[in-house]
C-alpha cells in the first residue's frame, strides 16, 4: 500500500514550466454540480509539461504557439482531452468515471447501477475481449472473471467449449449456463451432425460487437431466469449507437499459430530396439506361464521374434528397418502451418431521434491440425428510434455465415493426431507417392484424409429481436420484445475412395441439414418510483413464451464413379436417410421488486413461474423465488469519513433456480421406430417416469463489494453454497429390465466456494498501470444418489470418470498403480482391500480394488490482467491458471503400452525394467501381453495444473498531432500473442483438455480425458485499428 | 394515446399469454406411447420385428456372439491383433469384470428378451391366424438368447448331474416400470436349459415351415439341435438335425465359397441375420475382414491352422494374406448377411451323434461326412471315425462361432486352460452387480 500512496503523492506534484509562447487558463469543475475541482492534473500531451488546479479549480499552463492537446485527469473522473487550437481559455467540466460504482450493469430483464446491485455478477467489457485471436466468445472470456471455469475441449478450431459457473450443478441434465444475447436466450446445444464432432454454436457470434458481458452467478441474479438459471446466466449485450458524430472503426489482424506443446516419441532405432526386447520378454513370459504351450523357452522366444520380424517387415514397407532407413516423425505430419485473419468494420452514431450501429466482420482461422479450418462472415445492425417522448422502438440483428472444415473426434482413426501411433519405420509415402496406409501402416493413416476427404459445415445464424417501449407515465412503462435465434446448418462430407470410411464402398457421401428455431416473445411492465426522496422502488413483471423447434434430416450415399464427383447426385446407392423433429416450449411468468432506502439499504425479491413441455401435466410448472439484501456501510456516518475505505457494501442472497436440461418426453413410456429386413419395427425406447420434474438448486451467497483510496483499489469477495436436489439423473437400472437407464429426480449435489476479485489502478499518471486479479475455489460434492446407490460407473473397462457419493463429480476411479516389481518387471497394483486397508500389492489387476484416483475438477482457478500505457504505447497481458485438476491420459494406454502393441511409444518408455534389481516406474515390455498398461489405472493420471500467459499485447497509437493531418481519429498498431507461454508439469500435450469423444454439452461426467486430443494453439498476431 | 386504451391492450396480451398454457402439450414426433404400440395387430408385429432388429446388433447375432466364441477358444488358431481391449481380454482369457463386450452382450440380450416378453403378453390383439406364428417367433428368439447367455455365463452342462451351477436370471414377463425384473437372481444352468428347451420346443410346434427370413419350425429345430449337442444329449441333437435335413427345405450350395458373404440367404442358410447397405451391421466383417473390405482386420489366422488343412482342400483357398497375415475370406462382404446356422452343420451334428450312438438315423455318418468333405474338393471317405467327423467340423465351420462351445462340450483345453476353468465363463458384468445386489458373481472374478 505504501507504494500506492507514494504514487498518489508523486502524481499530485506539479512540475514547473520553462518559458513558453502561449498561456492557457481556465476552470475545471465537476459536471454533476459545477463545483470546482482541486488538484486536477493538466498536462500537455506528448510532453512533460503539466500543472494542477487550485482551490477554485483554476489553472494556467504555458503551451507552444502551435497548440496541442491538453489532458485533464482526476481521480474518480474520466480523463478528458481538449485540442487547444486558437483558444486561450479552456474551461472543463469533468464527468465522474463510470468505472466502478456508477457503472450500469445489465441484469435479467433490465439494468441497474452497480452500487445498488445485491446479486453476484461478473462483468467483462467488450474491449477486454475484442480482437482476441479465438473463434468464440467464451474462449475470449477465459480467466477474466472469478468463478467462471472455461475450458476448450482441445485445440481443434471450432470445437466445443465447456463453461462452468460455480461448478457443476447437475449430473445428467446439462451444466452449461444460459446465454442471452440482447434479451434472446440463444441455443448453445450443438446443431451439427455430432457423429464426427460437436461444433460450438457460439462460433457464430462475432464477439468484436460485444459491448459487455454480465455473468449472473448467484440465485438472486439468476432466479429471474427460473428453470434455466441453475448453471448461471451469461448476458451478452451488443454495441449500440450513441447520439453524436459518426464513428468509423476498422480493424485488421493477421496471425500465425502452432501447438503449445509437443510430445517426444521414439525414433526408428529406439522403436526397433524396444520391440526386440519386448519380443524376447513376451516369449519368456508366454513359456513361463504356459500360455501357448511352447515346448521350451527358446522356442517361445524364437516364435515371438519371428512374429516381430514379420511385423517389422510389413510396417517398414520393404525398407531396411534393421538399419533404420526410414525415420518418420508422424507427430510433425499431423500439424500444419496455421494462419489466421480477422477484418472488422463498424459504423456507429446517431441523432437525437435515431441511433445506429452497423458492423461487418470476416474472420478465418486454420486449425493447427491438418484439414481443420473455419471462417465466418458476419453482419450486425442495431437501431434505436425515439418515436415520441413516450415511445421508443428498435431492432437488433446479428447475421453470420460460417464454414467449418471439421476433423473427426479424437476416437477416429481419421483424427490427425492418431498418426502418432504409426511406426517411425513406416515411410511417410509409399512408392506410388501416396501417403502410406494399411496394410503397410499399422493403422489407417489419417494423413490420407487430406487427399480424399472433404467436410464442410455451413452455418447460417440469425439472432435478432425487435422491441417497442411505451411510457404511460414517467414511472410506468411497458415493453414488448419479440425475437429469435435461428440456425440453418448444412453439412456435407465426402469420404473418397481412399479414405477410411469410403475405401470399401467406392466413396461415401453424407448430407445433413438442420434448422433450429428458438423464439422468444415477452411482455414486460416496469414501475419505477421514488417516494419521499428516500424510498426507491422498482418493480418489473412479465410473461414470456419460448418455443423451440429443431428439424434435421440426413441422407447418405455410397459408390461414386469418381472422387471429383462428391455430391449425392453421383452416388450409385442411397444407403441412409432420416429426418427428426424435436420440440419443446417454455411458458413463464415472472416478477421482481427492488427497494432501496436512502440508496443505502437494499432489498430485492424475485419469482418466476415456469412451465415446460418436458414434464408431465402433474409437474409441469415450477416456482423459482429469490431474495437478496444489501447494505452500503460506507454511507453510514461511522464510515463515511473514512479516508482509506471509500466503499463497502455487504450483500447476501438466497434463491432457487432450476434445470430442465434433459431430453424431451422422458416422462413417458415410449416406443420408437427402426427397421429390420427393411420392414418397420417398434422398439421400447424409454421406460416411463410420470414423476419426472425440475431439478432445483438452492443457492446462498454472501459477499462484499469494497473500494479503497477513492475506489482506486476495488473488488469483490463472495462466499456461496449451492445445494442441488431432485437431481435429474440417468439412474442405471438392471439390464434385466430391458432398459439401462431411467431419468429420475434423485440425489443431491453441493457446491461451495469463494471468489475474490481485486482491481487496482496502480499507476495513474502518464505511465498508467491497472491490474486485476480474480481467484475462485469451488468444491463440488455428490451428496446422494439413488437409495442404496453409491456409484455410477458407466466407464466399463476404459473410461475412468464416475459419479460417487461424497466425491466431486467425475472423479477417476480405478486401480492404484504401485510401480514395478524390481525382481521381475511385473507391474504392481495396490490391493486396497476396503476390509483390510494396507499398502499390500499384487501383480493381478483383477485382485486389486477400485479406489478414487484423481479429480478432474480444479482446486482453484485464477486470472490476472494487466494494462499499461505510456505515451501512446500500451502493454496488456493476462495470465490464466487452473490448479489441482487431474487428467486421464487415456491415449497413453497405446502410447506408453509396454510393448503390448506395435504403436510407437513416447520416449518415457525407454526406462522400462530390464533386469532384476532395476528400479523404475515403467514395467517390463512384453509383446502382446498387458503389463501395467491396463485401463483404469492411476499410472495414466497426470496433474493438469497450468499457468498460462494467456494474452500479451503490445500496441502503439500514433499521436493525434500526426494523424490529424490525414484526418483520422486514431491509428493503432499492435502485436499480440495468445497462449504464448504455458507452465505445467503435465505429461501429455496440453493440459487444457477434455476429449471431444465425449459430448461437452450433455456429458458433465466424462471430463479431463486426453485421447490423442489436439493441443491448444499458440498464436501471434499483428494488427492495426483505424478510427475515422 | 389514453391510458384506458393501453390497459385494454395489456389485458388482451395477458389473455393471449394465459391461453397459451395448452402450448405446453406437445406430442413426440418420433415415438409412440406404450399402450399405442402394443394395442394393435400391426403394432405387436412391428414390436416382434424389433426383437429381430435387436438380435441383429453387433453384440448379438450381428457377429459378436460368434466372434467371442472364436476368440475365447481361439488360441492356436487365430490371434487378436486389434486394439480394442474387450476382445483382447476375451482372447487372452483374462476378462475383467468391467469388460464392455461382455456387458453389452448381457445388456442387449436382455433388451431383446424384454421385447419378446412384451410380444408374448400382447398376443390377444394379434390376428388369430398369425397368433401361433408370432408366439413362436418370440419364443424362438427368447430361447435362442437364453441358450447363448447360459453357455457364456454358466459352466458347461454336465449330463446326469443336477447342474446347479449358476446360469443367468430367467426373465419371462415384460418390465412395466423400472422395478420390474430388476432384483432378479441367477437361475441354475439346469433351469435355464429347461427354459431354452421349453421355448424352442414351443417355437418348433408353433412356427410354420416357411416364414420369409424369419423364424421357422426348422430354425427352432436347428438351434434345438445345438442345445442338445451342448448338453451332450446326442439323441435329441441327432433327431432335430435330422428333422431339418429331412424337411428338404435346405440344400448345400455347390461351391463352398458361394456360401459366404451373400446379400441374400443361400439355399444352405437356415438362420441368417439380414444385412443390407441400408440396414444392419455385419460385425463378422468388421473384425475378421480387412480395411479394403470394410473391416478392421483385427483377427489373424495362424499359419499353423492353415497348414493343418489338406493341401487340396478348397476351403483353404478362402484364406488371403494382407499385410503379411492370413485372414479368413468368409466375411468379406460388408453388407452381406450374417449366417447363424447353416445346413452343413446339421449334417455334421447328425453324423457325430449317429457315430457316437452307433445309429444311422437319416443317413450313415460317412455319408453325412462326405457331404461337406467332397464339396471341399476332397475324395469321399469310405469310413469315418468320430475324430474324423470332429476334424471335418473344425475345418467346415471354422471361424463361424462354434469354437469355444466345441471345446467345452468335448472337454478340451484352450492353450493349457481346461474347458471348465473358472476363467472359461464370462464374469457377470460389474455394472449389473452394482445395480442388482441379488446377482452372484462367478467364481474367479
Amino acid at each position: 500500500m505504501r507504494k500506492l500512496t507514494l504514487f498518489i503523492l508523486l502524481w499530485s506534484i506539479s512540475t514547473t514550466l520553462s518559458a513558453q509562447t502561449k498561456i492557457i487558463s481556465g476552470t475545471v469543475t465537476d459536471q454533476k454540480d459545477n463545483s470546482p475541482l482541486l488538484g486536477v492534473t493538466v498536462a500537455l500531451e506528448g510532453t512533460t509539461s503539466g500543472t494542477a488546479t487550485d482551490m477554485d479549480g483554476k489553472y494556467t499552463i504555458a503551451v507552444p504557439a502551435g497548440g496541442g492537446t491538453l489532458v485533464f485527469t482526476y481521480l474518480g473522473f474520466s480523463a478528458k482531452s481538449v485540442i487547444i487550437g486558437d483558444q486561450t481559455v479552456i474551461n472543463v467540466a469533468m464527468e465522474r468515471s463510470e468505472k466502478f460504482l456508477d457503472e450500469v450493469v445489465v441484469v435479467g430483464y433490465g439494468s441497474q447501477i452497480k452500487s445498488q446491485v445485491t446479486g453476484s455478477i461478473g462483468i467483462v467489457k467488450g474491449e477486454e475481449i475484442a480482437l482476441t485471436p479465438v473463434t468464440s466468445v467464451e474462449q475470449a472470456l477465459q480467466g477474466k472473471t472469478a468463478g467462471v471455469f472455461i475450458e476448450a475441449n482441445n485445440g481443434k478450431v471450432g470445437s466445443a467449449i465447456r463453461v462452468r459457473v460455480r461448478g457443476n450443478s447437475s449430473i445428467t441434465a446439462n451444466n452449461e449456463p444460459l446465454y442471452v444475447v440482447d434479451g434472446i436466450p440463444i441455443n448453445t446445444a450443438p446443431v451439427n451432425d455430432e457423429e464426427n464432432l460437436s461444433l460450438n454454436p457460439l462460433n457464430d457470434l462475432d464477439f468484436n460487437n460485444v459491448e459487455s458481458i454480465e455473468i449472473l452467478k448467484d440465485a438472486s441474479a439468476a432466479a429471474i431466469y427460473g428453470s434455466r438459471g441453475a448453471n448461471g446466466v451469461v448476458l451478452i449485450t451488443t454495441k449500440r449507437g450513441k447520439q453524436g458524430k459518426m464513428n468509423v472503426d476498422f480493424d485488421y489482424q493477421q496471425g500465425w499459430s502452432k501447438p503449445t506443446r509437443l510430445r517426444e516419441f521414439m525414433n526408428s532405432e529406439q522403436y526397433v530396439t524396444y520391440l526386440q526386447q519386448a519380443a524376447v520378454n513376451g516369449g519368456k513370459y508366454d513359456f513361463a506361464n504356459g500360455v501357448s504351450g511352447y515346448a521350451s523357452e527358446e522356442e517361445a522366444i524364437a516364435d515371438y521374434q519371428s512374429y516381430l520380424n514379420d511385423e517389422l517387415d510389413r510396417l517398414s514397407g520393404g525398407t531396411d528397418w534393421q538399419n533404420h532407413e526410414v525415420n518418420t516423425d508422424w507427430q510433425k505430419e499431423a500439424f500444419q502451418k496455421a494462419t489466421s485473419r480477422d477484418i472488422g468494420l463498424s459504423i456507429s452514431g446517431g441523432t437525437e431521434k435515431i441511433q445506429y450501429f452497423l458492423s461487418g466482420g470476416y474472420t478465418q482461422q486454420d486449425g493447427i491440425m491438418i484439414n481443420n479450418f473455419m471462417n465466418r462472415a458476419s453482419l450486425a445492425t442495431n437501431i434505436d428510434c425515439k418515436i415520441s417522448s413516450k415511445a421508443e422502438a428498435g431492432i437488433s440483428l446479428q447475421l453470420s455465415r460460417s464454414l467449418n472444415n471439421d476433423i473427426p473426434n479424437d476416437n477416429y482413426f481419421e483424427t490427425p493426431l492418431q498418426a502418432v501411433a504409426q511406426a517411425p519405420i513406416t515411410p511417410l509415402r509409399d512408392s506410388t507417392g501416396h501417403y502410406t496406409t494399411e496394410p503397410t501402416a499399422l493403422y489407417f493413416n489419417p494423413l490420407v484424409e487430406t487427399e480424399f476427404t472433404t467436410s464442410n459445415i455451413y452455418t447460417f445464424r440469425t439472432i435478432g429481436n425487435i422491441y417497442g417501449e411505451y411510457h404511460f407515465i414517467p414511472s410506468l412503462s411497458m415493453r414488448v420484445e419479440a425475437g429469435g435465434d435461428i440456425t440453418n446448418l448444412s453439412q456435407d462430407r465426402y469420404s473418397g475412395s481412399g479414405s477410411n470410411y469410403g475405401q470399401s464402398v467406392g466413396g461415401y457421401g453424407e448430407v445433413f441439414t438442420n434448422t433450429v428455431e428458438n423464439y422468444d416473445v415477452k411482455l414486460l411492465l416496469k414501475y419505477n418510483r421514488t417516494f419521499k426522496q428516500k424510498h426507491e422502488t422498482e418493480v418489473t413483471g412479465g410473461v414470456e413464451y419460448q418455443p423451440y423447434r429443431g428439424f434435421y434430416s440426413k441422407v447418405d450415399g455410397q459408390s461414386f464413379p469418381n472422387d471429383d464427383l462428391k455430391t449425392l447426385a453421383s452416388a450409385a446407392e442411397i444407403v441412409y436417410g432420416t429426418s427428426v423433429l424435436d420440440q419443446y416450449r417454455f411458458l413463464s411468468y415472472f416478477a421482481r421488486a427492488n427497494y432501496s432506502y436512502n440508496k443505502k439499504y437494499l432489498l430485492a425479491v424475485s419469482g418466476r413461474f415456469d412451465g415446460s413441455s418436458r414434464f408431465g401435466t402433474e409437474n409441469r410448472y415450477g416456482f423459482f423465488p429469490s431474495i437478496s439484501a444489501g447494505w452500503i456501510l460506507t454511507d453510514e456516518s461511522f464510515l463515511s469519513d473514512n479516508s482509506t475505505l471509500s466503499f463497502l457494501k455487504l450483500r447476501t442472497s438466497y434463491g432457487v433456480t432450476g434445470n430442465a436440461g434433459i431430453g424431451n418426453f422422458q416422462y413417458l413410456g415410449l416406443y420408437s421406430a427402426s427397421s429390420y429386413n427393411q420392414l418397420p419395427t417398434l422398439y421400447p425406447y424409454n421406460i416411463a417416469n410420470p414423476d419426472l420434474k425440475w431439478e432445483k438448486t438452492a443457492q446462498f451467497d454472501i459477499g462484499i463489494d469494497y473500494g479503497f483510496f477513492d475506489n482506486r483499489l476495488n473488488g469483490e469477495l463472495d462466499y456461496y453454497f449451492k445445494n442441488t436436489s431432485d437431481l435429474l439423473l440417468d439412474v442405471p437400472i438392471a439390464a434385466t429390465t430391458g432398459f439401462l437407464v431411467q431419468t429420475q429426480n434423485i440425489g443431491k449435489m453441493q457446491n461451495t466456494g469463494i471468489e475474490l476479485t481485486i482491481n487496482g489502478d496502480i499507476l495513474v499518471s502518464k505511465f498508467k498501470w491497472s491490474a486485476g486479479i480474480n481467484f475462485a475455489a469451488n468444491r463440488n460434492k455428490v451428496v446422494a444418489l439413488a437409495p442404496g446407490q453409491d456409484l455410477i460407473d458407466e466407464g466399463g473397462s476404459e473410461a475412468m470418470n464416475v459419479v460417487k457419493v461424497d466425491e466431486p463429480l467425475g472423479v477417476f476411479y480405478g486401480v492404484e498403480y504401485a510401480g514395478v516389481d524390481p525382481d521381475n518387471g511385473d507391474a504392481l497394483f495396490y490391493i486396497n482391500d476396503p476390509e483390510n486397508p494396507s499398502r499390500a500389492t499384487t501383480n493381478d489387476f483383477n485382485a486389486a480394488n477400485f479406489v478414487v484416483l484423481g479429480d478432474p475438477n480444479p482446486d482453484f482457478i485464477a486470472g490476472m490482467t494487466n494494462s499499461m500505457s505510456y505515451m501512446g504505447f500500451t502493454l496488456d497481458f493476462s495470465f490464466q491458471s487452473v490448479y489441482g485438476n487431474d487428467v486421464n491420459l487415456n491415449g497413453d494406454h497405446w502410447m506408453e503400452s509396454n510393448g503390448t502393441y506395435f504403436d510407437n511409444q513416447t520416449t518415457a518408455i525407454i526406462n522400462a525394467w530390464q533386469q532384476p534389481g532395476d528400479v523404475t516406474d515403467v514395467p517390463q515390455a512384453r509383446l502382446t501381453f498387458e503389463n501395467g498398461n491396463q485401463f483404469r489405472l492411476s499410472r495414466y493420471i497426470s496433474d493438469g495444473s497450468y499457468l498460462r500467459l494467456k494474452t500479451l499485447t503490445l500496441g502503439y497509437s500514433l499521436p493525434s498531432k500526426i494523424i490529424e493531418h490525414v484526418k483520422i481519429n486514431s491509428l493503432r498498431f499492435y502485436v499480440s500473442a495468445y497462449n504464448l507461454i504455458t507452465f505445467t508439469g503435465y505429461r501429455g500435450w496440453d493440459p487444457e483438455v477434455s476429449s471431444d469423444v465425449y459430448n461437452t454439452y450433455s456429458d458433465p461426467v466424462d471430463v479431463g480425458v486426453d485421447f490423442y486430443s489436439a493441443p491448444q494453439p499458440k498464436t501471434v498476431v499483428l494488427g492495426l485499428s483505424l478510427g475515422l | 394515446m389514453n391510458h384506458k386504451f393501453s390497459i385494454a391492450n395489456l389485458l388482451i396480451a395477458a389473455v393471449f399469454f394465459s391461453s397459451c398454457t395448452k402450448v405446453l402439450d406437445l406430442e413426440p414426433a418420433q415415438s409412440l406411447s406404450n399402450d399405442v404400440a402394443l394395442s394393435s395387430d400391426e403394432g405387436v408385429k412391428q414390436v416382434l420385428n424389433a426383437a429381430y432388429d435387436e438380435i441383429s446388433l453387433e453384440d448379438l447375432y450381428g457377429g459378436n456372439i460368434m466372434r467371442n466364441s472364436e476368440l475365447y477358444g481361439g488360441e492356436g488358431e487365430v490371434i487378436w491383433l486389434g486394439t480394442y481391449i474387450g476382445p483382447q481380454e476375451i482372447f487372452n482369457r483374462a476378462i475383467l469384470v468391467t469388460n464392455t463386450d461382455v456387458e453389452y452382450f448381457w445388456d442387449e440380450a436382455y433388451n431383446a428378451i424384454n421385447i419378446c416378453n412384451n410380444v408374448l403378453t400382447a398376443l390377444d390383439v394379434v390376428d388369430e391366424a398369425d397368433r401361433a406364428r408370432v408366439e413362436g417367433e418370440a419364443k424362438f428368439i427368447r430361447g435362442a438368447l437364453y441358450f447363448e447367455l447360459v453357455r457364456y455365463f454358466g459352466q458347461q452342462y454336465k449330463p446326469g448331474t443336477p447342474n446347479e451351477q449358476l446360469g443367468v436370471p430367467l426373465v419371462l414377463k415384460p418390465s412395466e416400470n423400472a422395478e420390474d425384473n430388476s432384483a432378479v437372481s441367477r437361475n441354475t444352468v439346469e433351469e435355464v436349459y429347461a427354459q431354452v428347451i421349453g421355448d424352442l420346443s414351443d417355437a418348433k410346434d408353433l412356427l410354420p415351415e416357411k416364414n420369409s427370413v424369419y423364424a421357422t419350425t426348422y430354425m427352432a429345430s436347428a438351434i434345438l439341435s445345438r442345445v442338445y449337442l451342448q448338453q451332450e444329449h446326442y439323441e435329441g441333437a441327432r433327431d432335430e438335425a435330422d428333422r431339418v435335413i429331412a424337411s428338404g427345405k435346405f440344400k448345400l450350395v455347390a461351391n463352398y465359397a458361394d456360401e459366404f458373404g451373400q446379400d441374400e440367404n443361400t439355399t444352405e442358410d437356415i438362420f441368417s441375420i439380414q444385412v443390407s447397405t441400408q440396414d444392419g451391421i455385419n460385425a463378422m466383417n468388421l473384425y475378421f475382414s480387412t480395411a479394403l473390405n470394410g473391416g478392421r482386420g483385427d483377427v489373424q489366422v495362424e499359419q499353423s491352422f492353415l497348414d493343418s488343412y489338406d493341401p487340396d482342400d478348397l476351403r483353404k483357398d478362402l484364406y488371403y494374406k494382407v499385410g503379411g497375415k492370413w485372414r479368413t475370406g468368409k466375411f468379406n462382404n460388408e453388407f452381406g448377411n450374417v449366417t447363424v446356422v447353416r445346413l452343413a452343420e446339421m449334417y455334421l451334428i447328425r453324423a457325430e451323434c449317429n457315430a457316437r450312438l452307433g445309429t444311422q438315423v437319416g443317413a450313415a455318418p460317412v455319408d453325412d461326412y462326405n457331404k461337406s468333405h467332397t464339396r471341399a474338393g476332397l475324395d469321399a471317405a469310405a469310413s469315418v471315425t468320430l475324430d474324423d467327423i470332429l476334424t471335418e467340423r473344425r475345418f467346415e465351420l471354422a471361424h463361424e462361432g462354434q469354437k469355444v462351445f466345441d471345446v467345452k462340450r468335448l472337454h478340451g483345453t484352450v492353450g493349457t486352460m481346461p474347458f471348465d476353468d473358472v476363467k472359461m465363463v464370462f464374469p457377470i458384468p460389474q455394472r449389473e452387480i452394482q445395480v442388482n445386489p441379488n446377482l452372484e458373481q462367478n467364481p474367479g472374478y
